[in-house]
């Protein structure tokens, strides 16, 4: 055993049970005082692991959710970055914090989230035997740049990967388009086009023009953004044919959502009748990547359609705490596409409800909020006699007051409260017993949110 | 009844950073006052009409996009927008939509791409981005009740420059602005107003906004004099925010 591996890993297992004594997580920073003694420690942590990653705009957390659950219901044991570590220093930290100090792990199999951002720079130290990339949308500008940047550091990353396999989404023209330009075996998941009708987006799509030859694309179908069975007129650059794919979605609930899905496997077109535990068709996207990962690690079907009936959501997604007769469910907002999927939601919800939106700009959330004028907060207007109260809250709750005066909420309706205290207690006091007070914060918002949540309700501790 | 119509261009590809928010808020405001407002989409390949138009709304993109619509935009429309800036439209130009305007774009890399030229303005591209929140001041803007103060975001990594017939549209208090060296911000020429800020810039300067519809009717209806004023206690409180937080009193 290496000397200055041995002393990186004791030095950073001591900083994580030091910042865990003091509270404050340290889900990162044992990682990069780890690679600051010994750069070459990511090398030689992944030797000891079967490296699954999970990257993309939206959807890694829950993805990563389902694939967890579908490790426990086959009995692998596996290690993963929980707490949506999810930038190099947090990949190291959990690998760290799975072995032993002489190196050794009781696991063989890491799933590991990974910012797309990060990605490019991980493959320096780690290459995963399989990638899972969810989605590509516009996403905080001021921190990752323009969209195709994003894109393109990922397919600079899988250069150095020729090995990976690759789970894409066929249904995102960026998404496919790696698979289209990479050497590896790609598995292909989406909706067929008779499968759901969604609307077609005609002023923010973030994909509308060939990412080969610039020609408008046309689609056969829509799901949400830019996603559908979508084809270029100019180059004749297509969604690819899938080898899983939701055929039919059956029913959407406040809950849940049934579909069926069917799969190529060696005997022939399998078709399965699934219940995804989280409600939206964002929901079933994730639930498609998670059975395309255990297709193609052979696992049991039946193992797979009890994990999406029964996974538990993660940090801030949907997260549902009782409280006082009443129920808070924390939904985390991060970009448009994403916080319109959320809104379509809530217009499902048929009781009565106070929403609250809590909106930071610090770096995690992205600086600039410009991107809520790109949200369809007008929708809200179908629905606002349902809602007892809009509050806006966060560092810029300001702007929020504005964005839904200027979507046609009347502004009787919503309350400005910078205090997160004083939000809880009068979020719950606006609604009847039984109801529900949806809080969308931004990231960092939803941190803090969570701590006095879990100091008043018991809610866990975001690194457990 | 009043009416005014506002021409967005290429909202199907110049719509970063929430452009649709200036939209939306010259629409409501003038809508609050009882003035009918249609919007026209124009995009690739339609005709540019600006005897149809009272405002013209011209926002940025990604480079990706923007090179799309770069052909389109001056061979196709650039007659027209020309005329229509010299026969005093009322032009918004954000961010792209305000480089393009001008007379050319040189990369960082020294490649010179020339632009509309409808003003006498051109930007030079640099590596890094000046990425953050941004505090102006107009002069035209100051009165009684207000500071002229104006707040935004701004990320763009050209330096935009001013030729001699092009006026700053406001002095920085706090951010870069056109180039983070002479301390201005946007440009005003006739009546098109450009700037770096977004986020989106009109609905939190008010103020702005109702000056841009003023332009636009006094434009249209001889007998315009003046909008009535309206209640904006969320908008100036957004702003109010901003100022507190990044100048010192």
């Amino acid at each position: 055993m290496k000397i200055r591996l041995f002393i990186a890993t004791v030095a950073a297992k001591l900083a994580v049970w030091g910042l865990r004594l003091i509270k404050s997580g340290g889900t990162t920073l044992p990682g990069k005082i780890a690679l600051k003694i010994y750069p070459n420690i990511g090398v030689e942590l992944a030797k000891n692991f079967n490296i699954i990653m999970v990257t993309g705009t939206n959807g890694k957390t829950t993805t990563t959710k389902i694939i967890s659950k579908i490790f426990e219901k086959n009995d692998i044991k596996y290690v993963t970055n929980k707490s949506g570590a999810n930038l190099v220093g947090g990949i190291i930290t959990t690998l760290i914090e799975a072995v032993s100090v002489t190196g050794k792990s009781p696991s063989s199999t890491a799933l590991l989230e990974i910012d797309e951002a990060a990605f490019n720079k991980i493959t320096h130290y780690i290459k995963p035997h399989m990638l899972v990339v969810t989605n590509f949308f516009r996403d905080q500008l001021d921190r990752y740049g323009e969209l195709y940047t994003t894109l393109n550091g990922v397919k600079e990353g899988l250069k150095r990967c020729p090995d990976t396999k690759l789970v894409l989404n066929a249904d995102d023209s960026l998404c496919a388009s790696i698979g289209n330009e990479a050497e590896n075996s790609a598995f292909y998941f989406g909706f067929e086009s008779t499968s759901y009708a969604g609307k077609p987006e005609t002023t923010s799509s973030d994909a509308m023009f060939c990412i080969y030859c610039k020609e408008k694309y046309t689609y056969q179908s829509h799901v949400y953004g830019h996603l559908g069975t979508f084809e270029c007129p100019g180059c004749g650059y297509k969604k690819p044919a899938t080898n899983l794919s939701c055929v039919s979605v059956d029913k959407l609930s406040t809950s849940s959502s049934e579909i069926t899905y069917s799969v190529m496997e060696e005997t022939g077109i399998q078709s399965y009748s699934a219940n995804i535990n989280l409600p939206g068709v964002y929901n079933i996207y994730n639930g498609l990547a998670a059975a395309s990962c255990a297709t193609l690690l052979k696992l049991p079907a039946d193992n797979t359609l009890r994990a999406l009936s029964s996974f538990e959501s993660g940090f801030g997604r949907m997260e549902t705490i009782e409280a006082e007769g009443k129920t808070i469910k924390l939904i985390l907002v991060k970009n448009p596409t994403g916080f319109n999927q959320v809104l379509n939601f809530l217009a499902t919800e048929e009781k009565n409800m106070s929403i609250a939106f809590v909106i930071n700009d610090n770096l995690a959330d992205g600086t600039d909020i410009s991107w809520l004028w790109d949200v369809d907060f007008e929708m809200l207007t179908e629905l606002k006699d349902r809602v007892n109260v809009f509050y806006t809250s966060g560092v810029r709750g300001e702007d929020m007051s504005v964005r839904l005066k200027y979507a046609g909420i009347p502004t009787d309706k919503v309350n400005l409260c910078h205090d997160y205290n004083e939000l809880l207690s009068q979020g719950l006091a606006s609604i009847e017993d039984g109801c529900n007070l949806y809080i969308l914060p931004t990231y960092t918002s939803m941190l803090d949110i969570r701590g006095i949540l879990a100091n008043k309700y018991g809610l866990k501790e975001f690194w457990k | 009844m009043k009416e005014l119509t506002i021409c967005h261009l290429y909202p199907d590809l110049l719509n970063l950073y929430g452009d649709r928010g200036n939209i939306l808020s010259l629409t409501k405001r003038a809508e609050w006052r009882g003035i009918n407002v249609n919007i026209k989409n124009v995009t690739m390949g339609e005709d540019f009409i600006p005897e149809e138009y009272d405002i013209i709304f011209l926002g940025g993109g990604q480079d990706y996009e923007q090179q799309i619509i770069q052909n389109d935009l001056i061979e196709q429309k650039g007659t027209e927008i020309k005329n229509a800036i010299n026969n005093n439209k009322v032009f918004l130009c954000i961010c792209g939509g305000y480089q393009l305007l001008g007379n050319y774009y040189k990369t960082w890399d020294g490649k010179e791409i020339e632009f509309l030229g409808a003003l006498d303005l051109w930007t030079v591209g640099h590596q890094d981005r000046k990425i953050g929140n941004i505090v102006f001041q107009c002069d035209f803007l100051k009165n009684e009740t207000s500071d002229g103060f104006v707040v935004g975001f701004e990320n763009h990594s050209g330096r935009t420059y001013l030729g001699d017939s092009v006026t700053p549209l406001g002095k920085v208090i706090y951010g870069n602005g056109n180039n983070g060296e002479d301390g201005y911000e946007g440009a005003v020429y006739k009546n098109v107003i450009c700037s770096y800020s977004h986020g989106s810039l009109l609905p939190k300067n008010p103020t702005l906004s109702d000056y841009i519809i003023s332009k636009a009717l006094s434009q249209k209806y001889d007998d315009f004099q003046s909008l009535e004023p309206l209640e904006d206690r969320f908008e100036l409180e957004a702003q109010r925010s901003v100022i507190n937080r990044f100048v010192k009193a």
